[in-house]
């Protein structure tokens, strides 16, 4: 059951043609690689549909269960609440439409990002259309690491890793993550919020496996030193702690 | 402990983290992380972060955005008739 809509009486959910019967399966979603104790649904409306193809009256129990994940992402792509919700409707509303394309036993979630990541960079990005390679300048690898390592002893370190690990707040990893140019911030979000593999992020945005790999490492060394100016503005870091 | 082996370890962080490696490399890696302290400090770092990262992205959806894309879907398809 979707956490965000199980928790929805079923009286409360007005009557839609197309969950039969008003009831609400666990969803299958066969690309979910569930090989046992997988329930497959028994419904009429399977005899009159292409194999293979899905049926828009699953739409609800198959899709809707993302719902969280494509906000928390449209939240970051977008920078507020107001633009994030009517940039999920709108992907999920196209999903709808387009269901019965959607070929079962492929990446539902991929295919889903797919629509909601082409909907953000056609209809809401307010950063110039033509992607630019953005520089970020030059940022040494594992830049967090390497000043909060710059304590005396293991147990210092390890103490400030902790502490900034700890005490880094909601908004300031939020702000890093939406201060990222556009072109690194989507593959960070696609890695490290929802744990896609480059192989899907590539096919989400139409890009070579090898720039989603430069991309994400460029990106998330960005936000390292972006997390790392916080840390510092809060005072998580020691006095001497190296200076960028 | 090798630097050769740190380099490998290091340039491959990120494609070890993210499962990217096939089995013999990361394998390896793994191998390497057992004998060298100063290397599996840095991934179990740079692993903590990514968990860090991830759990304060995590948005709660509005309950009444809930609402609002229910009834949407519900129009959508009634309007196919």
């Amino acid at each position: 059951m979707p956490a965000d809509f199980g928790r929805m009486p079923p009286s409360s959910v007005p009557r839609n043609p197309w969950v039969v019967g008003q009831t609400h399966y666990q969803s299958v979603i066969r690309s979910g690689g569930a090989e046992d104790g997988t329930v497959y649904r028994e419904r009429t409306t399977d005899l009159y549909r292409p194999p293979g193809m899905a049926d828009q009256a699953d739409f609800e129990s198959d899709a809707l269960q993302y719902t969280r994940q494509l906000f928390s992402a449209a939240m970051r792509m977008t920078r507020n609440p107001s633009d994030a919700e009517d940039l999920v409707q709108e992907t999920f509303l196209k999903a709808y439409r387009a269901y019965h394309t959607y070929e079962e036993g492929t990446n539902l979630k991929a295919w889903l990002y797919r629509i909601l990541t082409n909907t953000y960079i056609n209809n809401y990005r307010k950063e110039s259309r033509r992607p630019s390679e953005v520089d970020l300048g030059a940022v040494e690898d594992l830049y967090l690491y390497r000043r909060i390592g710059s304590e005396e002893s293991a147990e210092a370190a390890r103490t400030t890793e902790d502490r900034v690990l700890d005490r880094l707040v909601e908004s300031d990893i939020k702000q890093a993550v939406e201060e990222l140019p556009e072109n690194f911030r989507i593959p960070v979000l696609l890695a490290d919020l929802e744990g896609f593999s480059y192989k899907e992020i590539a096919e989400i945005l139409d890009i070579p496996i090898g720039t989603v790999m430069s991309r994400l490492h460029r990106g998330r060394k960005a936000l390292q030193r972006r997390l790392w100016e916080f840390a510092e503005n809060r005072g998580l870091l020691p006095e001497d702690a190296e200076k960028p | 402990m090798s630097g050769r082996n740190c380099d490998e370890a290091l340039t491959n962080l990120y494609q070890y983290l993210d499962r990217e490696m096939d089995s013999a490399n990361s394998e390896r890696i793994r191998a390497h992380l057992d004998d060298c302290s100063g290397c599996l400090d840095i991934f179990e770092f740079e692993v903590r972060l990514k968990i860090v990262v991830r759990e304060r992205l995590s948005e709660e959806v509005p309950p009444e955005f809930i609402d609002r894309l229910r009834a949407a879907l519900a129009r959508e398809s009634v309007g196919e008739g």
